[in-house]
């Protein structure tokens, strides 16, 4: 019901500024008179910005969606529908180190025999386009812009040869991303870009209740046949707040306290219990 | 109710965890174990991370183990030199078992080695009780004296050094055994998330010989200052008890416990002993299935140990 009303609105301010973009860009046209001439062109660019730039997890978060509405600047599509332009949004999580496991039976027993250490992994990765991405672009641009499942940065600590091959470590990366999207971290939506306008366009983004806290990264690209023209970069802060960010902030810096504390509350509540029960119970 | 778990980093539903604490706590209190050995397994099913796991149920094993452990003072179920020689040997072999923790996740086999200790000593423990209580039970129905103590038995242990007399047990045993036991089940403490009643109270019974009465209130003892000891440390060295998961199980289970210390008293110890046997053997035969079972996913991802 919210996310309707949310649409309406930016439906509504998208028309708005989709009327002046039209008369502007519609005047400029004119005067200026065929398009062929491309050293004359007016270069689209992307500009977008976030719904939330500071997301807070608090002990009611159960994760929350992230809506990045943008326009192409001297947009030449007449239409919303008219589909010149795909539109990508990356939002990647922090990199973080990672230990990828590989079991084999060993005697019967299923135990973890290989293993590979990933300097960084996005914590995070959702990728939402206009389209399905083999369509919009090629294989080579896309690996270039880390744009795709197939081409999320992953880099092994040095050494990791030892014991793995290369098509291993394929292997290894394309488990990592299978385990990230069964666990929601790695999210893919290729119908998930909408342009409500000639130039403006939304795309909505879930972060998940167990999305890793940390800054996120959020890049727009904008495409023409295959091209990308322009990328926009802006950010989301996924900070800890209230109790969460107090207890976790004790938790790392005064481990002693914090697990004293806690030793502390179990007495303190087994010993209630027990005076309660005493009280009610002989 | 969604409530959100700072270490653990993930929401989860609070009256989930209220419910499972409330059950745990209710068989910690009757057969006067932590119940962390159905409790750690339980929270690694539900998705906590195993360290996690292992380190918060360290702090719900204490609260819950307070309150019945004060349940078994107020029948004075407690030798307190005895718990006091457990305790000693628990403290050792907790430091000993944090540090193990830490070696076996670094080598990425902590999850293997738990579901062979839970497989391996559940399952010997188990088989061995339910052999024992089934006997008992046998025996009781058939009008026979269930057979006591035989005070007069000697046996190896009685050949140790350093013996101490253990009045409330009405014992005069070597001080050696007792540590030895307690260092052992505060190893498993440390390793496998649990307050280790379920080798303490067999070990006592079969090996010691302490009567049954005592032997519950005194490994709750034990259990009370070696999960305390042992969340103080997986807090140092690991950062792995989340406070809000803890709490959650505690308030389920420190009333659990309570009920459960009144209605263990209405059963006969054999028919307590039967019912752990069992529970015991179950959570050994799902904890060794993983180990069998060919796995869904042959691959696993986790963060590198000490990188938190």
């Amino acid at each position: 019901m919210r996310g309707r009303g949310n649409q309406s609105r930016l439906v509504a301010t998208g028309t708005a500024i989709a009327v002046a973009f039209f008369s502007v860009v519609g005047t400029a046209r004119a005067q200026q008179r065929p398009p062929t001439a491309p050293a004359t062109e007016v270069r689209e660019t992307v500009q977008a910005d976030v719904s939330t730039r500071t997301v807070a997890v608090t002990s009611s978060f159960t994760g929350v969606e992230i809506v990045v509405f943008g326009a192409v600047d001297n947009s030449r599509q007449p239409s919303a529908e008219a589909g010149l332009y795909d539109i990508v949004v990356v939002v990647e999580g922090t990199p973080t180190r990672l230990v990828a496991r590989r079991k084999s039976n060993v005697a019967g027993l299923w135990v973890n025999t290989h293993s590979i250490t990933f300097e960084s992994v996005p914590s995070y990765y959702a990728i939402v386009s206009t389209r399905p991405l083999d369509e919009l672009a090629d294989p080579l641009v896309l690996r270039e812009n880390d744009i795709g499942f197939e081409y999320v940065r992953m880099t092994p600590i040095r050494g990791w040869e030892t014991g793995v091959t290369t098509a291993e470590l394929e292997d290894f990366k394309s488990a990592v991303v299978a385990l990230k999207q069964r666990d929601g971290l790695y999210i893919e939506d290729q119908y998930g870009v909408a342009f409500i306008g000639r130039s403006l366009f939304r795309a909505s983004i879930d972060l998940p209740a167990n999305v890793p806290v940390g800054p996120l990264e959020a890049r727009i690209h904008l495409f023409r046949e295959g091209r990308l023209l322009s990328t926009y970069r802006t950010r989301v802060n996924l900070r800890r707040e209230g109790l969460e960010r107090f207890l976790y902030a004790a938790a790392i810096n005064y481990p002693l306290l914090y697990g004293l504390f806690t030793v502390a509350l179990s007495v303190g509540a087994g010993l209630a219990a027990s005076t309660v029960f005493r009280r009610s119970g002989h | 109710m969604n409530i959100y778990l700072p270490i653990a980093e993930m929401s989860v539903n609070a009256f989930l965890f209220l419910g499972v604490g409330g059950a745990v706590g209710f068989l910690s209190g009757m057969f006067g174990v932590g119940g962390g050995f159905l409790m750690t397994p339980l929270l690694i099913f539900a998705g906590i991370p195993s360290a996690v796991a292992v380190g918060t149920e360290s702090a719900q094993i204490t609260a819950s183990s307070v309150s019945g452990a004060l349940a078994q003072a107020q029948r004075r179920n407690i030798d307190y030199r005895m718990g006091a020689v457990l305790l000693a040997g628990g403290v050792v072999g907790s430091l000993i078992g944090v540090e193990m923790v830490k070696i076996l996740r670094q080598i990425g086999q902590f999850d293997l080695f738990i579901s062979v200790a839970y497989g391996t000593l559940l399952g010997i423990v188990g088989v061995l009780m339910l052999a024992e209580s089934a006997t008992a039970i046998r025996k009781a129905q058939a009008g026979m004296a269930v057979a006591g103590r035989r005070s007069g038995q000697h046996s190896w242990i009685h050949g140790l050094p350093l013996k101490i007399r253990f009045n409330r047990s009405k014992l005069y045993i070597s001080a050696v055994p007792p540590f030895a036991i307690g260092a052992f089940v505060g190893l498993l403490a440390a390793i496998m998330g649990v307050g280790g009643g379920f080798i303490m109270v067999p070990a006592m019974i079969y090996l010691l010989r302490v009567p049954t009465n005592v032997v519950v209130g005194t490994s709750l003892f034990q259990i009370v200052f070696v999960t305390a000891l042992t969340t103080v440390l997986h807090a140092v060295q690991n950062q792995t008890v989340d406070l809000v998961l803890a709490a959650l199980l505690m308030s389920g289970g420190v009333i659990g416990a309570q009920i459960g210390a009144a209605a263990g008293d209405k059963l006969k110890a054999e028919q307590l002993r039967f019912l752990l046997a069992i529970l015991v053997l179950l959570m050994g035969m799902r904890m060794a299935w993983n180990l069998i079972a060919p796995p869904d996913e042959i691959y696993s991802i986790s963060p590198p140990v000490g990188a938190h």
